[in-house]
Protein backbone atom coordinates (compact mmCIF):
# COMPACT_ATOMS: atom_id res chain seq x y z
CA UNK A 1 0.00 0.00 0.00
CA UNK A 2 2.62 1.75 0.53
CA UNK A 3 3.26 5.57 -2.08
CA UNK A 4 -0.13 4.34 -3.40
CA UNK A 5 -2.17 5.96 -0.88
CA UNK A 6 -3.52 9.07 -2.87
CA UNK A 7 -3.92 7.26 -6.14
CA UNK A 8 -6.33 4.32 -4.13
CA UNK A 9 -8.42 7.03 -2.29
CA UNK A 10 -9.48 8.51 -6.06
CA UNK A 11 -9.99 5.41 -7.55
CA UNK A 12 -12.24 4.29 -4.56
CA UNK A 13 -14.04 7.92 -4.80
CA UNK A 14 -14.31 7.95 -8.76
CA UNK A 15 -16.13 4.23 -8.66
CA UNK A 16 -18.31 5.25 -6.04
CA UNK A 17 -19.31 8.16 -7.85
CA UNK A 18 -20.04 5.63 -11.29
CA UNK A 19 -21.25 3.07 -8.65
CA UNK A 20 -24.30 5.19 -7.41
CA UNK A 21 -26.92 5.81 -10.53
CA UNK A 22 -25.85 2.06 -11.17
CA UNK A 23 -27.28 0.84 -6.91
CA UNK A 24 -29.96 2.92 -7.95
CA UNK A 25 -30.80 1.31 -11.19
CA UNK A 26 -30.16 -2.39 -9.51
CA UNK A 27 -32.65 -1.18 -7.15
CA UNK A 28 -35.44 -0.43 -9.25
CA UNK A 29 -34.82 -3.28 -11.44
CA UNK A 30 -34.96 -6.26 -8.52
CA UNK A 31 -38.19 -4.69 -7.79
CA UNK A 32 -40.26 -4.11 -10.52
CA UNK A 33 -38.80 -7.80 -11.64
CA UNK A 34 -39.31 -9.84 -8.33
CA UNK A 35 -40.87 -13.11 -8.60
CA UNK A 36 -39.79 -13.33 -12.14
CA UNK A 37 -38.86 -17.12 -13.32
CA UNK A 38 -36.01 -18.25 -15.18
CA UNK A 39 -37.44 -17.75 -18.86
CA UNK A 40 -38.21 -14.13 -18.01
CA UNK A 41 -34.76 -13.63 -15.87
CA UNK A 42 -32.84 -14.41 -19.41
CA UNK A 43 -35.02 -12.18 -20.91
CA UNK A 44 -34.15 -9.34 -19.23
CA UNK A 45 -30.39 -10.28 -19.66
CA UNK A 46 -30.88 -10.70 -22.95
CA UNK A 47 -31.80 -7.10 -23.05
CA UNK A 48 -28.69 -5.05 -24.43
CA UNK A 49 -28.99 -2.03 -21.82
CA UNK A 50 -29.78 -4.22 -18.97
CA UNK A 51 -26.72 -6.75 -19.79
CA UNK A 52 -24.51 -3.11 -19.46
CA UNK A 53 -26.03 -1.59 -17.09
CA UNK A 54 -25.78 -4.92 -14.95
CA UNK A 55 -22.17 -5.57 -16.86
CA UNK A 56 -21.19 -1.90 -15.74
CA UNK A 57 -22.16 -2.55 -11.95
CA UNK A 58 -20.79 -5.95 -11.07
CA UNK A 59 -17.25 -5.14 -12.93
CA UNK A 60 -17.12 -1.45 -11.54
CA UNK A 61 -18.37 -3.02 -8.20
CA UNK A 62 -15.84 -5.20 -8.22
CA UNK A 63 -13.04 -2.86 -8.72
CA UNK A 64 -14.52 -1.14 -5.79
CA UNK A 65 -14.55 -3.72 -3.33
CA UNK A 66 -11.29 -4.77 -4.15
CA UNK A 67 -10.23 -1.91 -2.70
CA UNK A 68 -12.47 -1.72 0.27
CA UNK A 69 -11.93 -5.53 1.25
CA UNK A 70 -7.97 -4.19 0.79
CA UNK A 71 -8.24 -1.34 3.07
CA UNK A 72 -10.17 -3.52 5.46
CA UNK A 73 -7.00 -6.31 5.55
CA UNK A 74 -4.46 -3.62 5.94
CA UNK A 75 -6.38 -2.50 8.73
CA UNK A 76 -7.01 -5.65 10.45
CA UNK A 77 -4.62 -8.74 9.81
CA UNK A 78 -1.24 -8.30 9.61
CA UNK A 79 1.13 -11.43 9.44
CA UNK A 80 1.70 -14.33 6.56
CA UNK A 81 -2.11 -14.27 6.51
CA UNK A 82 -2.26 -10.66 5.00
CA UNK A 83 -0.09 -11.61 1.44
CA UNK A 84 -2.47 -14.61 1.08
CA UNK A 85 -5.84 -12.54 1.81
CA UNK A 86 -4.72 -9.96 -0.25
CA UNK A 87 -4.04 -12.24 -3.03
CA UNK A 88 -7.42 -14.09 -2.43
CA UNK A 89 -9.05 -10.56 -2.78
CA UNK A 90 -7.46 -9.98 -6.39
CA UNK A 91 -8.59 -13.65 -7.41
CA UNK A 92 -12.35 -13.02 -6.12
CA UNK A 93 -12.83 -9.41 -7.97
CA UNK A 94 -10.59 -11.09 -10.91
CA UNK A 95 -12.84 -14.13 -10.82
CA UNK A 96 -16.93 -12.44 -10.16
CA UNK A 97 -15.59 -9.66 -13.21
CA UNK A 98 -14.68 -12.57 -15.46
CA UNK A 99 -17.75 -14.65 -14.82
CA UNK A 100 -20.35 -11.86 -15.18
CA UNK A 101 -18.73 -10.61 -18.37
CA UNK A 102 -18.98 -14.37 -20.17
CA UNK A 103 -22.21 -15.21 -18.49
CA UNK A 104 -23.54 -11.54 -20.42
CA UNK A 105 -22.17 -11.96 -23.70
CA UNK A 106 -23.14 -15.37 -23.55
CA UNK A 107 -26.63 -14.41 -22.94
CA UNK A 108 -27.17 -11.35 -24.78
CA UNK A 109 -25.12 -12.11 -28.21
CA UNK B 1 13.46 3.52 8.54
CA UNK B 2 14.28 1.17 6.50
CA UNK B 3 14.21 -2.36 7.92
CA UNK B 4 10.26 -1.23 9.03
CA UNK B 5 8.12 -4.28 8.01
CA UNK B 6 4.47 -4.13 7.60
CA UNK B 7 3.99 -6.54 10.67
CA UNK B 8 5.23 -3.67 13.17
CA UNK B 9 2.89 -0.80 11.85
CA UNK B 10 0.39 -0.09 14.50
CA UNK B 11 -2.86 -1.24 13.37
CA UNK B 12 -6.18 0.44 13.98
CA UNK B 13 -7.73 0.48 17.76
CA UNK B 14 -9.81 -2.33 17.60
CA UNK B 15 -13.59 -1.90 18.42
CA UNK B 16 -13.61 -2.84 22.14
CA UNK B 17 -11.81 0.29 22.43
CA UNK B 18 -14.09 2.46 20.98
CA UNK B 19 -17.23 4.44 23.21
CA UNK B 20 -20.39 3.86 21.21
CA UNK B 21 -21.49 6.73 19.32
CA UNK B 22 -23.56 6.99 16.11
CA UNK B 23 -21.28 8.23 13.98
CA UNK B 24 -19.09 5.04 14.85
CA UNK B 25 -21.35 2.95 14.76
CA UNK B 26 -22.07 4.54 10.91
CA UNK B 27 -18.77 4.04 10.33
CA UNK B 28 -18.08 0.15 11.15
CA UNK B 29 -21.69 -0.55 9.74
CA UNK B 30 -20.58 0.91 6.03
CA UNK B 31 -17.51 -1.82 6.64
CA UNK B 32 -20.02 -4.08 7.75
CA UNK B 33 -22.75 -3.85 4.78
CA UNK B 34 -19.59 -3.60 2.03
CA UNK B 35 -18.31 -7.02 2.98
CA UNK B 36 -22.31 -8.16 2.93
CA UNK B 37 -22.44 -6.53 -0.64
CA UNK B 38 -18.94 -8.34 -1.36
CA UNK B 39 -20.93 -11.38 -0.43
CA UNK B 40 -24.33 -10.43 -2.07
CA UNK B 41 -21.65 -9.16 -5.87
CA UNK B 42 -20.27 -13.39 -5.30
CA UNK B 43 -24.34 -14.29 -5.62
CA UNK B 44 -24.54 -11.74 -8.24
CA UNK B 45 -21.81 -13.16 -10.33
CA UNK B 46 -23.33 -16.92 -9.86
CA UNK B 47 -26.85 -15.98 -10.95
CA UNK B 48 -25.53 -14.33 -14.23
CA UNK B 49 -23.49 -17.60 -14.52
CA UNK B 50 -26.79 -19.83 -13.79
CA UNK B 51 -28.58 -17.92 -16.29
CA UNK B 52 -26.00 -18.30 -19.09
CA UNK B 53 -25.90 -22.39 -18.17
CA UNK B 54 -29.16 -22.71 -18.60
CA UNK B 55 -32.58 -23.68 -16.95
CA UNK B 56 -31.56 -27.08 -14.94
CA UNK B 57 -28.27 -24.55 -13.76
CA UNK B 58 -30.60 -21.61 -12.75
CA UNK B 59 -33.34 -23.50 -10.80
CA UNK B 60 -31.70 -24.36 -7.45
CA UNK B 61 -30.72 -20.88 -7.84
CA UNK B 62 -34.05 -19.83 -8.19
CA UNK B 63 -35.46 -21.98 -5.75
CA UNK B 64 -32.74 -20.56 -3.40
CA UNK B 65 -33.55 -16.68 -3.54
CA UNK B 66 -37.65 -17.45 -3.70
CA UNK B 67 -37.07 -19.95 -0.51
CA UNK B 68 -37.81 -17.23 2.85
CA UNK B 69 -34.44 -17.56 3.52
CA UNK B 70 -33.35 -16.85 -0.27
CA UNK B 71 -36.05 -13.34 0.60
CA UNK B 72 -34.11 -12.63 3.78
CA UNK B 73 -30.74 -12.87 2.36
CA UNK B 74 -32.09 -10.07 -0.88
CA UNK B 75 -33.55 -7.85 1.88
CA UNK B 76 -30.52 -7.58 3.71
CA UNK B 77 -28.60 -7.20 0.47
CA UNK B 78 -31.06 -4.34 -0.22
CA UNK B 79 -31.04 -2.49 3.01
CA UNK B 80 -27.06 -3.09 2.70
CA UNK B 81 -27.19 -1.30 -0.96
CA UNK B 82 -29.07 1.52 0.54
CA UNK B 83 -26.83 2.11 3.46
CA UNK B 84 -24.04 1.82 1.76
CA UNK B 85 -25.03 4.30 -0.92
CA UNK B 86 -26.06 6.86 1.47
CA UNK B 87 -23.07 6.56 3.31
CA UNK B 88 -21.31 6.88 0.80
CA UNK B 89 -22.93 9.90 -0.46
CA UNK B 90 -22.05 11.37 2.65
CA UNK B 91 -18.59 10.19 2.70
CA UNK B 92 -18.23 12.31 -0.82
CA UNK B 93 -19.45 15.11 1.82
CA UNK B 94 -17.17 15.16 3.81
CA UNK B 95 -14.65 14.75 1.34
CA UNK B 96 -15.39 18.16 0.21
CA UNK B 97 -14.04 19.53 3.74
CA UNK B 98 -18.06 19.93 4.83
CA UNK B 99 -20.27 18.55 7.60
CA UNK B 100 -17.21 17.57 9.39
CA UNK B 101 -18.53 18.82 12.83
CA UNK B 102 -19.74 16.71 15.36
CA UNK B 103 -23.21 17.95 15.85
CA UNK B 104 -23.72 17.90 11.78
CA UNK B 105 -21.80 14.21 11.90
CA UNK B 106 -24.17 13.29 14.29
CA UNK B 107 -27.29 14.17 12.21
CA UNK B 108 -26.30 12.65 9.19
CA UNK B 109 -25.15 9.75 10.59
CA UNK B 110 -28.59 8.85 12.36
CA UNK B 111 -30.46 10.22 9.05
CA UNK B 112 -28.45 7.66 6.79
CA UNK B 113 -29.55 4.67 9.36
CA UNK B 114 -33.64 5.85 9.20
CA UNK B 115 -33.08 6.57 5.48
CA UNK B 116 -31.75 3.29 4.77
CA UNK B 117 -34.17 1.26 6.93
CA UNK B 118 -36.91 3.43 5.49
CA UNK B 119 -35.73 3.21 2.25
CA UNK B 120 -35.25 -0.87 2.34
CA UNK B 121 -38.27 -1.56 3.94
CA UNK B 122 -40.46 0.50 0.65
CA UNK B 123 -38.53 -1.33 -1.50
CA UNK B 124 -38.67 -4.53 -0.53
CA UNK B 125 -43.16 -3.74 -0.25
CA UNK B 126 -42.69 -2.61 -3.54
CA UNK B 127 -41.48 -5.47 -4.96
CA UNK B 128 -43.82 -8.18 -2.81
CA UNK B 129 -46.23 -6.47 -4.45
CA UNK B 130 -44.55 -6.60 -8.01
CA UNK B 131 -44.31 -10.29 -7.37
CA UNK B 132 -47.71 -10.56 -6.24
CA UNK B 133 -48.66 -8.85 -9.63
CA UNK B 134 -46.84 -10.76 -11.73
Amino acid sequence: MSKKGTPTFVMQRASAVILAPLAIWFLWSLTVNAGDDFTAARAWLSDIKNALLLGALIVVGAFHMRIGMQEIIDDYIHGRLRGALLALNWLAAIAIAAVTLLSIATVAF
Amino acid sequence: MANTTPANRPLSPHLQVWRFTPTMAASITHRIFGVGLYTGTVALAAWTGAIALGAEAFAPVGAFFASPFGNFVIFGYIWSLCFHLLAGIRYLYFDSGRGLGPKTATQTSIAIFAGSIVLAILIGLAALAARGAS
